[in-house]
């Protein structure tokens, strides 16, 4: 039964495919790749689909979609296919289930490079002070960051209150003993103050020292400075068992790098056997970070669409693309361009 | 002409303008933002400086009065106020309530700041108010400003105010008194112009100046008016605390947010409502000061 209905939908798209005449890897058929619903999981999706469509003779849909019901989808009926930016910590345990058992595969297990979150810092503090490149060296100097309220102090801009991160900034701030160093953890109350004052700091050439994450238009846009923590990752236990945890259930944090975000491209078992080259190709697409980033601020300036914006990129970034896809389909894909 | 896009152009949509123009548009707009923030947000900062401390002041000296004190401090300004016992009590029980579920500290911020920001408003709407009540071209020029400030969407001011002060009190108190003040503003100029002119007439023939006539005539018999916008002004400067914690400013609205984005059922309505009791405090408080201060016109509309 199952068989049979593979094989109409093989069928049907052999038949749109000989509408499509010349192109070459005639087995690689329908395929769905989930767009998710924010900006680098969109111009992703939408790069793939012009791939694949243009480079590999695919028929591509895409498929609208959130990290958790997407998987649930893809992990329950094998659809859909492809998914490009899969944010792994949300869906950590089924996924690894599946991927032992078979039916799920990561092509990529870094699809963007540089990604994650972290604490920040804007590109100007870096050109003057390169000593203080590491997260601990930067709390030696409170007082590079004056507080508006108290310029005795450093102001850290966590995390809007309710979010999930601001527990882990929280408690970061404990582990760190920031407040006898003399830091203020400041609270920006919502997404709109964090952004708001990360631009009023770059804009006005002020210091910035808070938490952010990224792909996201904002760091591609003032080229915000990821430092890393100049300590180790503490282990799993001290982060999940208390750093993400609430006050009161984590007595004693211990100073850690932030956790990892881990992002994968999946993909079924059933497009693994019958996707041909496209399989290659999800395994050498990756994004450096600086490029995604500055695709947001694109997409963000100009109100571009996914598909606009992947077509900027094919535009702007030919170099990096052709690496990941043959000659023969670069060749077509340029021509489509 | 006027960078329309007349291809776009059928019964379904009026005129437009093309894309890439209304995208200029809103991008020039943006920048000029932007250049006007780069270049004078410093000292626009530098002036609201001794604010901004007294606001940390007063809100560190409301956290650091030991509570005793504070209950007797409110039940005093109740009494004060209201001259009710039963109005002590409740006040003194609702913030021993508030401090009983743990939102002492919270409620002493909000109030700093929603005191600070009634007083601002009250000692810059009311000259207003009676500039507009003497001169009907100032009247007429001010009140749609008034429209704007209680219309437009906070949000839409929020980012502006951000990007020129930054987070945190000053910003968030400019945001409370953009929306709180317009009451105060238009009660005074009603309760002003409302002051029957045969009473004025007679002023007139006591041979008062205008000042006399002003403060002895008109404002005291404004001063139902001016009570009901001080009123408004309080309850609507206490419906922004939750506004004013989204840039920052700490008090009841941040367990409020924290509470809006977890789905806290109990934390929402707690905080929540201990901002209406606040709110219930203030009303009835000032509500009856305004009317005890209207026992000395006698008549029977009081007594």
């Amino acid at each position: 039964m199952k068989a049979l209905t593979k094989f109409k939908i093989l069928s049907t798209a052999g038949v749109l495919a000989v509408g499509l005449g010349t192109t070459a890897s005639a087995n690689c058929g329908e395929v769905q790749i989930a767009e998710w619903n924010w900006a680098s999981g969109e111009l992703m999706a939408n790069v793939d689909a012009f791939i694949l469509e243009n480079g590999y003779g695919c028929d591509v849909e895409l498929v609208p979609g959130a990290t958790t019901t997407t998987f649930a989808s893809m992990n329950e009926k094998g659809q859909p296919q492809v998914a490009g930016e899969l944010w792994i910590n949300a869906v950590r345990d089924p996924l690894f289930a599946a991927m032992d058992e078979g039916r799920l595969h990561s092509a990529n297990d870094g699809p963007i490079t540089g990604l994650g979150e972290g604490w920040w810092i804007t590109p100007a503090f870096k050109a003057a002070y390169p000593e203080l490149d590491t997260v601990v060296k930067i709390l030696e100097r409170p007082d590079l960051f004056p507080y508006a309220e108290d310029p005795s102090k450093g102001a850290f801009i966590g995390c809007p209150a309710g979010w999930g991160c601001q527990l882990a900034n929280a408690n970061l701030f404990r582990a760190f003993d920031m407040e006898a160093k003399g830091w203020v953890l400041v609270d920006p109350g919502s997404a709109a103050g964090l952004d708001g004052s990360m631009s009023k700091a770059v804009e006005r050439d002020e210091p910035w020292f808070g938490y952010y994450w990224s792909p996201t238009a904002m760091i591609g846009k003032y080229d915000m400075q990821l430092v890393p923590f100049g300590v180790e990752f503490a282990g799993s236990e001290n982060w999940d068992g208390c750093i993400v945890k609430s006050e009161q259930e984590c007595a004693d944090p211990k100073p850690s790098s932030w956790t990892k975000s881990e992002v994968h491209t999946v993909i079924t078992d059933d497009f693994k056997a019958n996707g041909g080259d496209a399989v290659a190709y999800f395994e050498k697409r990756v994004f450096p970070g600086n490029i995604m980033n500055s695709m947001l601020v694109y997409m963000q300036d100009e109100q571009a669409s996914g598909a606009d914006a992947a077509i900027e990129f094919l535009i702007q970034h030919e170099d990096l693309w052709t690496g990941w896809v043959s000659e023969e389909a670069a060749a077509k894909i340029k021509a489509e361009i | 002409m006027f960078g329309i896009d007349w291809t776009k152009v059928d019964w379904q949509q009026p005129p437009v303008l093309a894309r890439q123009e209304l995208r200029d548009l809103k991008k020039g707009i943006d920048g000029s933002f932007r250049e006007f923030s780069r270049t004078n947000g410093e000292w626009l900062e530098a002036l609201f400086e001794p604010l901004l401390f007294f606001l940390k002041w007063f809100q560190d000296l409301l956290i650091a009065t030991p509570w005793p004190l504070m209950l007797a401090i409110v039940g005093t300004l109740s009494w004060i106020g209201s001259r009710s016992l039963a109005m002590v009590l409740g006040a003194v029980t609702a913030f021993l309530f508030i401090g009983y579920l743990d939102m002492w500290e919270d409620t002493m911020a909000t109030l700093a700041i929603v005191s600070i920001a009634t007083a601002l408003c009250i000692l810059i709407g009311i000259p207003i108010g009676i500039l507009m009540a003497r001169n009907s071209k100032v009247e007429k020029s001010i009140l749609p400003i008034l429209d704007i400030m209680q219309t437009i969407p906070s949000f839409v001011y929020l980012i502006p105010v951000v990007m020129l002060l930054g987070i945190g009190k000053v910003p968030g108190l400019i945001a409370v008194m953009i929306y709180a003040m317009p009451p105060i503003v238009r009660l005074t100029n009603l309760g002003i112009r409302l002051v029957d002119k045969d009473t004025l007439e007679a002023a007139d023939a006591f041979g008062a100046d205008p000042q006399q006539k002003l403060f002895e005539v008109q404002i005291p018999l404004a001063l139902p008016n001016i009570f009901a916008g001080v009123n408004q002004t309080i309850m609507m400067a206490l419906s922004m605390v939750v506004i004013a914690a989204m840039i920052g400013v700490p008090g009841l609205g941040v367990p409020v947010l924290r509470a809006v984005s977890n789905q806290y059922l109990a934390l929402g309505l707690m905080n929540g409502l201990a901002i209406v009791a606040i709110a219930i405090i203030f009303d009835r408080v000032s509500q009856s000061y305004g009317n005890r201060l209207q026992k000395h016109r006698g008549g029977g509309t009081n007594d």
